[in-house]
């Protein structure tokens, strides 16, 4: 098979792009002998541990660690004046302190780190170390924090970030208008693997890190910025990531853990445990709704207003570009004429948010999509065909007056979800199926069945102006009698396999089986985040782009050999063809000595700042559909809910990976799932009150029902090999179709999730 | 983590005499709560005897017809053992409600019962609860309430009791053997656990050192017709917020002859409902009469803002359960 890509001739190796190849890491995982980072290890090393603060809001009056420090064991208990460099850290703003010195505003806020022999001895001193606090008042309500009259939490308010959209009338008048107050609770990206990482100090004054991370280099500028270091002295490497969806983006252990190897001159591991990972990470932004959507008698959009409040929690982390996507997907995919969104994304005493799979579209999903039912009832018109009327599709302008220049395939994931069979009526033969599942709620009496749909929208890759890029280096040469590529790139793998697919365009491009991809570390230049969906597009788009230099230069240094033009000749299987001739020779041959190593730094179009006022500009550089069809059986009687069957089209451009995207697909849409039933971390007065799996309830196998998936691959001409990021759309559509079902099902308003019991009996 | 000695006891008299002479001691049997309790600093004993390999496992006939499960017997066990599942599908069914099969298989049954509350305020060392630390007041009075108590609380403490298997075991009128240092003794499954009153860091009224020994089914031929349901906020591995054990007897017309019900989720102790139970007895066993019952239980409960809606969803979970164990056609 070969295919002409960019005027090219390519070759097409087994287990390229498009195919579904075994995944490098994934007999490992299976059989339990993957190295996570909580595996590492080293000689000598010592454990560390973080005192953390009890409050949510206090003035610390003062730190008392003699007893911790006299204890047997104990190599170092440092605080605040023990940072060398800028006590201040941050994704977006560096505004939160490595360890608290005057205030604390959140609880969990580390306050001390401790190095000892044995991790209990950590403990153990760490509760010796005495901090008295002045509790002071918590601001606990994001609306409060904008125009409430409560403390300011930050030099210059509690605003971290307010985007207006402004698009046409500002006071439009519509036949018929709805409206609505909708809240999203606090979702964790609860992955399974706790943040860990071991830190190794050089013997210069630099230290290695260890890390299970989302992105090396972002966390290497704060680091080095911390510890008063170049970044030549602090040295990150990938450690196994047990999950990340956007929980790992922001820092958790890696300045405690360096600060700890640098004072100590000894290897510092730190693992967090269940309950301390909930404290040591960022969640979803929990948010408060107001929509009004005004149509025309005939159900096509007039207008929409929408007022959205996301608690940012204690510091800011990454909610300025949550609040920026929820204000430019605000009103979802749908033509608006006339737009005006408030958002605004506030400092509380709540835990600090930030990233996590969906990135404040799925927050604006479930006010936008709640509100598209709500006008289809009083329009007198299916859920489908009010959405089919609004449809945005390529070509339409969006609220920020960008114009959607690839597919947007809106109508047609609808009508293919319509056309999907229907799951026949429930058996009471398997308890199973029946909501309550084995708890033996119901055998099927009291049993309503609702379906709803939904839609979403994503931004791909990094929007705003963002300067995003991914670094990428590929070397071939013959090792052992066979061409091998061998693949360089500060990619975080975090279980999504973008290894596989790294491997899949190397063999496309070079028609090299053998390809190993290094261990990602900074010694090569940034390959941006492993979030908005973005991996695939970059990282494969430089790796893809180095893998050109490379065959580029390999065809120049044949053609000479060959007396041969390098418009005539490709490679294919490890051989390099002509056109005309067929197989020349083996590739290995070819190569000889020589080797080919080229390093490319890879950027998408540039994207431009929103207009501070109106919102105007061309913010995004992709955007990605999903669509969702829910169909739940409601036990009324006890107010069980069982999704019986989730099914999803999603527009991916090109699936270089099959499998790969049917799992990111099955994957977003459970832990969509979990935020319409069951996901919320609970808070109280800012403080957590579930802070464990047994508690905060993930959904089980029994929970998640099966799913007919239909990917549709609408290139996109700006991708490498067309395609659209798949990780985050599906998160999206899943929660606001399982509402609209339920909703269907009961009759109820369901004006927050997730929905529990209590909203139903 | 603080230190602790751990001793594996060899036999009932050694366990309970070196546990009933320290009160730092504690016996611990599956350690699917005791050991999550160390962790989080809300058990401090110092000395743990573990009883899990004492030789109390066996389920066999007791001596009046009935049913005794000694006090290690696992909850797997105990879910898989013929004459439970036949004579008494409540109880199985209680106990493969809860939890997951891993716990299950490590948990004991005489563990099981002395399970204690997952009110998030008993767990959190750092808020007030006069559970964990009499005298400091309940933190749940003002707080989270979504799994608290709607029956019995008293304004020291709301919590309930988490245990399914407790309140099958309630239902059936189980009696519970404990050997204590004083010698044995034995007391109906309905009084080992405790209303909160002014003391509620006492959940049972065993002694310190009391331990239990074997839980005793009585001989209830009905009980072949019983069944646990269990509301929760997903399809597995969730503590309730209301379950029902119910048991039910009826003759050719229909007419409740005998019921037994017991509540789980809404009182500090499985909650026996003897006035559901009387509300019934006589009369056909219909929706409308089971609501009813569930009424005239509930006519006292005294929910919190947080937990009103367990009124509505244990009302609901009776009716159903009653339902199910109902010759009579469905009369909704």
């Amino acid at each position: 098979m070969t295919s002409t890509v960019a005027g090219r001739t390519t070759a097409a190796t087994a287990n390229g792009v498009g195919s579904s190849p075994a995944r490098p890491d994934g007999t490992r995982k299976v059989r339990g002998e993957f190295a996570y980072s909580s595996d590492l290890w080293h000689e000598d090393m010592l454990w560390g541990a973080t005192l953390r603060s009890p409050h949510p809001h206090a003035r610390i009056t003062g730190v008392d660690v003699s007893a911790a420090v006299a204890v047997p064991g104990v190599h170092a208990v440092l605080t605040h004046g023990d940072v060398p460099g800028l006590n201040r850290y941050g994704l977006e703003h560096p505004d939160q302190p490595v360890l608290a010195d005057d205030v604390v505003r959140y609880r969990g806020e580390p306050v001390a780190v401790v190095a000892a022999d044995h991790p209990e001895t950590a403990q153990r001193a760490m509760k010796l170390i005495e901090v008295t606090y002045d509790e002071l008042e918590p601001v606990t309500d994001a609306e409060d924090a904008v125009h409430g009259d409560v403390a300011e939490l930050h030099p210059g308010g509690n605003v971290v970030r307010h985007a207006p959209i402004r698009r046409g009338e500002q006071t439009p008048q519509a036949d018929v208008v709805v409206t609505g107050r909708y809240e999203v609770g606090m979702q964790d990206q609860a992955f399974l693997g706790p943040e860990s990482g071991l830190a190794v100090p050089d013997g210069h004054g630099g230290v290695d890190l260890y890390v299970a991370t989302q992105w090396l280099h972002v966390d290497q500028q704060q680091i080095v910025a911390a510890l008063g270091l170049t970044p030549e002295q602090v040295r990150l490497t990938l450690a196994g990531v047990g999950g990340a969806f956007g929980g790992r983006e922001d820092l958790s252990m890696q300045i405690h853990a360096s600060l700890l190897a640098l004072y100590t001159g000894k290897p510092v591991k730190m693992v967090y445990n269940r309950e301390e990972s909930f404290y040591g990470h960022v969640h979803r932004h929990p948010a408060t709704m107001y929509y009004e959507h005004g149509a025309t008698r005939d159900g096509r959009l007039v207008h929409v207003t929408a007022r959205i409040y996301l608690d940012g929690g204690a510091y800011a982390s990454s909610t300025g570009a949550v609040v920026g996507n929820a204000a430019t997907l605000g009103v979802g995919p749908y033509d608006v004429p006339n737009v005006s969104i408030d958002c605004w994304g506030t400092y509380t005493n709540n835990p600090p948010c930030g990233a996590m799979r969906g990135f404040g579209a799925v927050q604006a999903a479930f006010g936008y999509e709640s509100q598209m039912d709500k006008l289809a009832d009083a329009c007198g018109l299916s859920p489908t065909e009010i959405r089919r009327r609004n449809a945005m599709s390529e070509g339409t302008v969006m609220p920020t007056g960008q114009t959607v220049d690839s597919a947007a395939p809106v109508a047609e994931l609808l009508d293919r979800l319509e056309g999907m069979p229907l799951p026949q009526p429930g058996s009471t033969a398997d308890l199973r199926t029946l909501p309550g599942g084995v708890s033996n709620t119901t055998h099927g009496e009291g049993v309503v069945r609702g379906v709803g749909y939904a839609v979403g929208i994503k931004n791909i890759c990094f929007s705003e102006g963002f300067d995003d890029y991914s670094t990428a280096r590929v070397r071939l040469a013959a090792v052992g009698g066979q061409p091998a590529v061998t693949v360089q790139t500060a990619a975080a793998e975090v279980g999504q396999g973008l290894v596989t697919i790294l491997q899949q365009i190397i063999r496309t491009e070079l028609g090299v089986e053998q390809v190993t991809i290094l261990p990602m570390d900074t010694s090569i230049g940034s390959a941006g985040s492993t979030s908005a969906s973005r991996q695939s597009y970059m990282t494969g788009g430089a790796v893809r782009a180095a893998a050109l230099k490379v065959r580029g230069a390999l065809l120049s240094h044949a053609a000479t050999r060959l007396s041969r033009t390098t418009a005539e000749l490709h490679l294919d299987g490890g051989k390099l063809a002509s056109v005309a001739d067929g197989v020349l020779a083996d590739l290995v041959d070819v190569l000889g000595e020589a080797e080919f190593d080229e390093t490319v730094e890879w950027r998408h179009r540039p994207t431009e700042a929103l207009d501070p006022e109106t919102g105007r500009g061309n913010a995004h550089v992709q955007y990605g559909f999903a669509a969702h069809r829910a169909v739940v059986d409601v036990d009324t009687e006890l107010g069980l809910v069982k999704v019986v069957s989730l099914d999803c089209v999603q527009d991916v451009g090109k699936a270089l990976n099959p499998q790969a995207v049917v799992g990111q697909i099955q994957g977003g849409s459970a832990q969509g799932l979990g935020l319409a039933v069951m996901e919320e971390i609970q808070t109280e007065g800012g403080v957590i009150r579930n802070p464990s799996f047994t508690d905060y309830l993930i959904p089980t196998v029994l929970d998640m029902p099966p799913m007919n998936i239909d990917v549709l691959e609408l290139a996109d001409p700006h991708a490498p090999y067309g395609l659209r990021g798949v990780g985050e759309p599906p998160t999206i559509s899943s929660t606001p179709a399982i509402v609209a079902a339920i909703r269907a099902a009961t009759g109820k308003e369901l004006l927050r999730v997730p929905v529990r019991p209590d909203h139903i009996v | 983590m603080i230190p602790f000695e751990y001793r594996r006891a060899d036999d009932v008299s050694a366990a309970v005499d070196t546990v009933a002479r320290n009160p730092t001691a504690s016996f611990l049997g599956g350690g699917t709560n005791l050991v999550d309790h160390l962790k989080l600093g809300v058990a401090t004993p110092e000395h743990l005897v573990d009883v899990s390999r004492l030789p109390l496992d066996d389920i066999e006939p007791g001596p009046d017809g009935g049913l005794r499960i000694g006090a290690t017997a696992r909850n797997s066990d105990t879910a898989a053992d013929p004459d439970v599942r036949s004579r008494y599908p409540v109880l199985a069914e209680a106990l493969l409600s809860g939890a997951s099969g891993q716990l299950r298989n490590l948990a004991t049954v005489g563990g099981n019962l002395l399970q204690r509350t997952r009110c998030a305020y008993f767990q959190d060392v750092t808020t007030p609860c006069n559970k964990r630390e009499p005298g400091t007041g309940c933190s749940a009075l003002e707080g989270y309430q979504r799994y608290h108590a709607i029956l019995g609380a008293s304004r020291h403490c709301v919590a309930t009791h988490p245990s399914d298997m407790a309140v099958a075991m309630v239902a059936l009128d189980a009696t519970v053997h404990v050997q204590g240092p004083n010698g044995s003794r034995s007391l109906p499954a309905e009084e080992l656990h405790r209303l909160p009153g002014d003391e509620p860091e006492r959940d049972t009224v065993l002694e310190h050192g009391e331990l239990i020994t074997a839980v005793e089914l009585p001989p209830l031929p009905f009980a072949a017709n019983s069944a646990y349901r269990k509301v929760r906020d997903r399809a597995s591995y969730a503590f309730a917020l209301v379950s029902v054990a119910a048991a039910l007897d009826v003759d050719d017309a229909g007419t409740v002859r005998d019921v037994r019900i017991a509540f789980g989720g809404l009182a500090h102790k499985p909650w026996r409902a003897h006035r559901a139970e009387a509300a019934l007895r006589g009369g056909p066993a219909t929706d409308d009469r089971a609501a009813r019952a569930a009424e005239a239980e509930l006519e006292n409960a005294e929910p919190l803002a947080g937990n009103a809606f367990k009124i509505p969803m244990a009302r609901g979970a009776l009716t159903a359960t009653l339902r199910r164990l109902s010759p009579l056609p469905t009369t909704r």
